[in-house]
């Protein structure tokens, strides 16, 4: 089934579950029966008889008789119907068996997928509703599947950014051609692959053999929950929005038994959205001390984790790479250089620059590096140990280097004649070569847009240093939307197509310990992110996303013109995802000047190039 | 001992031999140097491992040289002295190649045997470039620095995305 999910989409888990709406359901609770008979203790006939004790003894004081763990995922079956339902859920297999060792390729390709599915939560209507069909298939409506009864949104409305990507929802479904586009064998495998993996997904409580017995004959369709899980999601913040937060209590509640269900991106994706969404509903009047701020006593611990997310996955190093080829190529025949980085951490772009710098045709230039960095509160040093490790290797290079640190709570504080400042190394002759400037800012400009005035003011000392190049990389993703619902629906997109990434990008499960390591720390520090976009607010909310458009509207208000960045640099890019494991699902794009890069079909991290518009000292040789 | 067998020449021919003239490779290391310089960088590593010369010849800097030249795209023919400085300063070709250049290799013919399914717009980043493999390097070479006091922090993992192994199912 993944297959056919890639093909389509990038969320397998949302389109999954529209385009093939509850089609897994009767081969679901087939395998389940299985397994119970094997689980149980074999040689027992009747699953349906045993499946009624089980249901007697569990649904005590159900209301009106529905099955109370089948409503929690969104079907109402009485108690009374289950053997009933059971029983044609038998011959609905059994059907379909016949029709598929007729004709293999159309199984899913079935008109009884296609019709039109009043309230699917009402099994017991629906599974008479295929067996009628299959015995006389009529000439189908073709409509989308109405809303599942719960009271849930009515159509997820997927995100307005890309809408072509989402179709799945309304207009894909109707080409079973299209959709189904897999092999028999390979579906019948992924069925067994979900058998596998409802099996041994992990229950939230299972205290008696009894509520285990029966959670086994409950949980339905992974891909069905995913569905539901999604909607609770939007469920959830949209009574966050409308300040309902009791519901939003309840709703959170459920989320967590749905996302036990699923497996991978899905379940940490989820995961970390609950888990921001229920710090938002029940957080005390004071934050919580995660993350909600940034200059924090885990500086440490952040740089930590960003140092895993810059190795285990290619989204820093392209934003490094890009940037560092824009920065060549506008110091092409400089022999002063000077570059200001408005993030300095442990300066992991430098050294490639550096290398680059000191091959390039006419030996390398005078290197000067300014880094600014936030004040670490435990009095460590960071930023002067980071210079000093850049200066041995440009030592053992042979490049001329210098370096400043500035440590500042936010950028805003900077002024332009800090970052120009006078050299004090008393070498006079330096004053004949004008010293070309560089600024480079890596995921740093959004956080300046929670305070009123603060980017401004940046990009205002911007241009008083009078750069030669300005290289921005940003995420590409508008998480600074005007409603809650917004930006959390955004943010829902986004995270899960990086989280997806990330799965899909390292090896199978025998991957040795570091991997995985570096794996959990990078969801860790997607999951501050995360954190921040949902639970905070005003100004400790740093983590205002904007897309590309939109930087590009704010740059060129404010005096600057894109520089476009030239085709080395998506050749060196290409090369470089091409080298990471699962780099098919990568994707570099050009985009009017600027680099992107995206899973599938969706750009997740933008770099771009600027200069001041109107600079009669345009001597960069691009285009 | 490693022979050569060179077709004899009658009159060259000297008394009690038997008409072949025998040349050990060992005696000429720098010819031994050029055949080296030849193989694959698997092969090469091999190749050390047969005796004592072998493995010092196979461990010198021009032999490596030449092999990472051989399996690299340079894209433009810089100053050929130039990089050879600076690889030598981050720490010698024979590194370049371990830790860089030859799992990058594995890496993307792992990708090629996954069959035509890559699409033909990537076809062109197949392979490696001098300069994203010296990038890669000098990343890791600044890795290893230590800090001011000397003390290590944790262990460079930046090449780390190369060494998995390659799911080539």
């Amino acid at each position: 089934m993944f297959t056919q999910i890639r093909v389509c989409s990038a969320y397998p888990f949302v389109i999954f579950g529209f385009s093939v709406p509850l089609s897994g359901v009767p081969q679901e609770e087939k395998e389940m029966k299985r397994d119970h008979q094997d689980a149980g203790g074999g040689g027992r006939g009747d699953w349906y008889a045993v499946a009624e004790q089980e249901k007697g003894k569990a649904s005590m004081g159900t209301d009106d008789g529905v099955d109370e763990l089948l409503a929690a995922l969104g079907y109402k079956v009485r108690s009374s119907d289950m053997a009933d339902v059971a029983q044609k859920l038998e011959q609905l297999e059994m059907a379909m068996e016949s029709s598929a060792a007729a004709n293999d390729d159309v199984l899913f390709a079935h008109p009884a997928f296609d019709s039109v599915h009043y309230n699917p939560s009402d099994i017991s209507a629906w599974v008479d509703n295929i067996l009628s069909e299959l015995n006389a298939p009529p000439p189908l409506p073709q409509q989308p599947p109405p809303p599942p009864a719960a009271s849930l949104r009515h159509q997820f409305d997927l995100s307005p950014a890309g809408t072509e990507q989402y179709s799945i929802g309304t207009v894909d479904h109707y080409s079973p051609a299209d959709v189904y586009e897999l092999k028999p064998q390979s579906s019948t495998a992924s069925l067994r692959d979900r058998k596998r993996l409802k099996v041994c997904s992990a229950f939230p409580s299972s205290s008696t053999p009894t509520d285990v017995a029966a959670q086994q004959v409950v949980v339905v369709d992974s891909q069905e929950a995913g569905i539901r899980l999604v909607h609770a999601l939007m469920a959830c913040a949209e009574a966050v929005q409308k300040d309902n937060l009791k519901a939003a209590g309840a709703i959170v509640k459920q989320i967590s038994v749905l996302a036990a269900s699923q497996g991978g991106a899905m379940r940490k994706v989820a995961g970390y959205f609950a888990e921001a969404l229920a710090h938002r509903i029940y957080r005390p009047q004071s934050p919580r001390g995660v993350s909600c701020s940034s200059t924090h006593e885990s500086t440490a611990f952040d740089d930590m984790l960003h140092q895993h997310f810059y190795e285990s996955c290619p989204y820093l190093k392209f934003g490094h790479f890009t940037a560092n080829q824009a920065i060549l190529e506008a110091f092409a025949g400089c022999r002063r250089v000077h570059v200001v980085d408005f993030g300095m951490r442990q300066g992991l772009q430098w050294p490639a620059l550096l290398q680059a710098l000191a091959l390039r045709p006419g030996g390398p230039p005078s290197f000067r590096l300014t880094g600014i960095g936030p004040p670490q509160p435990d009095n460590s040093d960071s930023l002067q140990e980071v210079g000093w490790k850049l200066a041995q290797l440009a030592e053992t290079i042979r490049v001329d280097f210098r370096y400043r640190g500035f440590v500042a709570t936010s950028l805003a504080d900077l002024e332009p004649y800090l970052l120009l400042g006078a050299e004090t190394d008393g070498r006079g002759v330096e004053d004949d070569e004008p010293e070309v400037v560089a600024v480079n800012s890596v995921f740093e400009l959004h956080r300046l847009l929670a305070r009123s005035g603060a980017l401004e003011k940046v990009l205002g000392t911007i241009l008083a240093v009078r750069p030669r190049i300005v290289t921005v990389v940003e995420q590409e993703a508008n998480h600074n939307g005007r409603t809650f619902l917004d930006r959390f629906t955004e943010a829902l997109h986004y995270y899960s197509t990086m989280f997806d990434s990330l799965e899909g990008s390292t090896s199978p499960p025998s991957s040795p310990e570091a991997r995985r390591h570096g794996q959990a720390m990078s969801e860790m520090y997607l999951g501050r992110q995360i954190y921040n976009v949902v639970a905070c607010e005003g100004a400790e909310r740093t983590e205002r996303h904007e897309a590309l458009a939109q930087w590009r509207a704010r740059m060129c208000r404010a005096g600057f013109e894109s520089v476009p960045i030239g085709s080395n640099a998506f050749k060196q890019a290409s090369m470089l995802l091409a080298l990471f494991d699962g780099g098919e699902g990568f994707r570099v794009e050009e985009n009017d000047g600027c680099l992107s890069l995206g899973w599938h079909t969706r750009p997740l991290i933008a770099t771009s190039a600027w200069r001041a518009a109107g600079d009669p000292l345009r001597t960069s040789a691009s285009s | 001992m490693m022979m050569l067998l060179l077709p004899h020449r009658e009159e060259e021919e000297e008394g009690g031999a038997a008409g072949r003239r025998r040349f050990p490779i060992n005696d000429n290391a720098d010819l031994l140097a050029e055949v080296l310089g030849r193989l694959d960088g698997r092969s090469l590593a091999v190749a050390g491992c047969v005796c004592r010369l072998w493995s010092a010849v196979g461990r010198r800097e021009a032999v490596w040289e030449a092999v990472c030249h051989r399996h690299v795209a340079v894209g433009r023919a810089g100053a050929a002295g130039g990089t050879r400085s600076v690889v030598a300063a981050l720490g010698g070709y024979r590194r370049l190649y371990r830790l860089c250049i030859g799992p990058a290799l594995d890496r993307l013919a792992g990708v090629r045997r996954q069959g035509p399914a890559v699409s033909s717009s990537s076809s062109a980043a197949r392979h490696v470039s001098l300069s994203l493999a010296l990038s890669l390097f000098s990343i890791d070479c600044y890795e290893r620095l230590g800090g001011v006091g000397g003390r290590q922090q944790q262990p460079p993992a930046s090449l780390l995305f190369l060494c998995k192994p390659v799911d080539v199912s």
